[in-house]
């Protein structure tokens, strides 16, 4: 019983912490007041990078509102899924969009957002989309949940 | 309810406990149910909080394969099982043991694989009343949760497994050890995750998976050993059952005794004994003095159901080469 009040107190302890969760590569301390590095594919009306320097669309939108808390610029970097995940891989990118949805095939190497709106599909199906950020850096993805969650 | 699992052949006192140890395996049941269902709702992916869970799954094992052992183990000798079904409760340790030991086996790669592919655990939020909470609080919430009962259940069951030399509820109460230590573990692994170091996940889980993996080897190493008829031991394997040399220096003294062996092999709930008496002289060897004998045996220890006593002129010398008990 000792032990679980050691644990409770642990707890209550860290919860009272705000450093939790942490990112193991600190990528939420280096966009703030700095730059958010993001990858856009082309998926209209989410994502449009016909002009490549001015991306549009309302995934675009929302990640300039919230680089713009951050107080960070952004910086676009236009290409394939594939492509962008690899950057995001190695560290050169913080987020991916493009209209992805939850059922992404990309879920295992990327972190998904909680869902942040709906829509119907052409076989009137509902499609929950999402946006893709780096695996672990859980401070980053809470924070950019926090922000898409708000109304 | 209770009488359908209670042996004929079963002392009232036993027959008590058993009836009890029947009951905390049903509630153990329902509380697995309970925590299987709450720790899938948000175990998200981390590896620590799923291989706790899939250990939830698999504790379910011991507890069906006691209820369903001592039950079979309870129906009386026919002519096609003239030994009984004793050794239905063998058989179910045999099952628990594999099935920890296959998991432990395969958690255990798995945890492995993900500390080398460096797999960093997202951990994100979940709306809980409209707020945004991390949803590393709600596992560790979860999780802490299904400490307290394994902990106080283990216990009971480890004094009960005790009481009824029973080794499938012995393996039960070793289950609700490693449930309390994986929950504690993944609480670390969740910390970890949220202090940043993504590691900490798939090394709670290795540590975890490594427990179970142990509890498999020892188990199933005591189902076989006693389903190979091994010198029967106490509940928790850890040293010859003292029965053994009691019937063997009860016969030992009788007057008509000059020498005796005796074999001890566990059948489950009960012990079946082999003595071999070699008599002092063919004068002193009586159907009464073999009659009273066997029943004083019986008298010694309700576990002491089965008791063979067999008249030789000499310890066979294959048995007497393996004897414990040389004569002096």
């Amino acid at each position: 019983m000792m032990r679980l009040a050691v644990a409770g107190a642990l707890v209550a302890a860290l919860a009272g912490c705000q450093g939790i969760p942490a990112d193991p590569d600190g990528t939420l301390d280096e966009v703030t007041g700095g730059t958010l590095q993001v990858g856009v594919t082309h998926n209209p009306p989410w994502t449009d990078v016909m002009d490549a320097a001015n991306p549009s669309g309302s995934e675009v939108r929302l990640v300039e509102q919230w680089a713009a808390d951050l107080d960070a610029e952004v910086s676009w970097t236009v290409g394939s899924e594939s492509v962008l995940i690899d950057a995001m891989d190695r560290g050169e990118l913080d987020l991916v969009i493009g209209g992805f949805r939850d059922d992404t095939p990309w879920m295992d190497r990327a972190a998904l957002t909680a869902p942040y709106t709906e829509s119907t599909g052409d076989d009137g199906a509902v499609e929950k989309h999402v946006m893709l950020a780096p695996l672990g850096e859980n401070r980053f993805l809470v924070a950019l949940e926090t922000f898409l969650g708000r109304p | 309810m209770a009488s359908r699992f209670r042996h004929p052949e079963l002392p009232d006192e036993q027959a008590a406990i058993l009836a009890r140890a029947v009951r905390y395996e049903w509630l153990t049941i329902g509380y697995l149910a309970l925590t299987i269902a709450a720790v899938g709702i948000v175990m998200g992916s981390s590896q620590a909080l799923k291989t706790a869970w899939i250990e939830d799954l698999l504790s379910l094992a011991p507890p069906f394969a006691f209820l369903i052992a001592t039950r079979i183990a309870a129906m009386p000798a026919t002519a096609r099982f003239p030994y009984g079904y004793f050794r239905a409760t063998g058989v179910a340790h045999l099952v628990a043991g594999v099935a920890l030991l296959t998991m432990g086996a395969v958690l255990v790669g798995e945890s492995a694989i993900s500390l080398v592919t460096n797999d960093r655990p997202p951990v994100g939020t979940v709306q809980l009343f409209g707020a945004p909470v991390w949803s590393g609080w709600l596992m560790i919430g979860v999780m802490a949760l299904t400490i307290p009962v394994p902990v106080i259940f283990g216990r009971i069951k480890m004094k009960l497994a005790r009481q009824l030399h029973n080794k499938v509820l012995y393996a039960d109460a070793d289950m609700n050890k490693a449930d309390w230590m994986t929950a504690a573990g993944s609480i670390v692994g969740v910390t970890g995750i949220g202090l940043g170091f993504w590691w900490a996940d798939s090394a709670a889980a290795a540590f975890i998976a490594a427990s179970i993996l142990w509890d498999g080897v020892k188990n199933t190493r005591g189902a076989i050993t006693d389903l190979m008829d091994t010198r029967a031991t106490t509940f928790d394997d850890d040293r010859p059952h003292p029965d053994a040399e009691l019937v063997a220096r009860y016969l030992q003294n009788l007057p008509w005794v000059d020498d005796v062996y005796v074999r001890v092999r566990d059948e489950g709930q009960f012990l079946h004994v082999e003595a071999f008496v070699v008599p002092r002289s063919n004068r002193s060897l009586t159907l009464e003095r073999l009659e009273e004998a066997r029943a004083a045996c019986r008298a010694l220890d309700w576990k002491l159901l089965d008791v063979v006593l067999t008249p030789v002129a000499e310890v066979p010398p294959l048995v007497a080469s393996r004897s414990e008990r040389r004569p002096s």
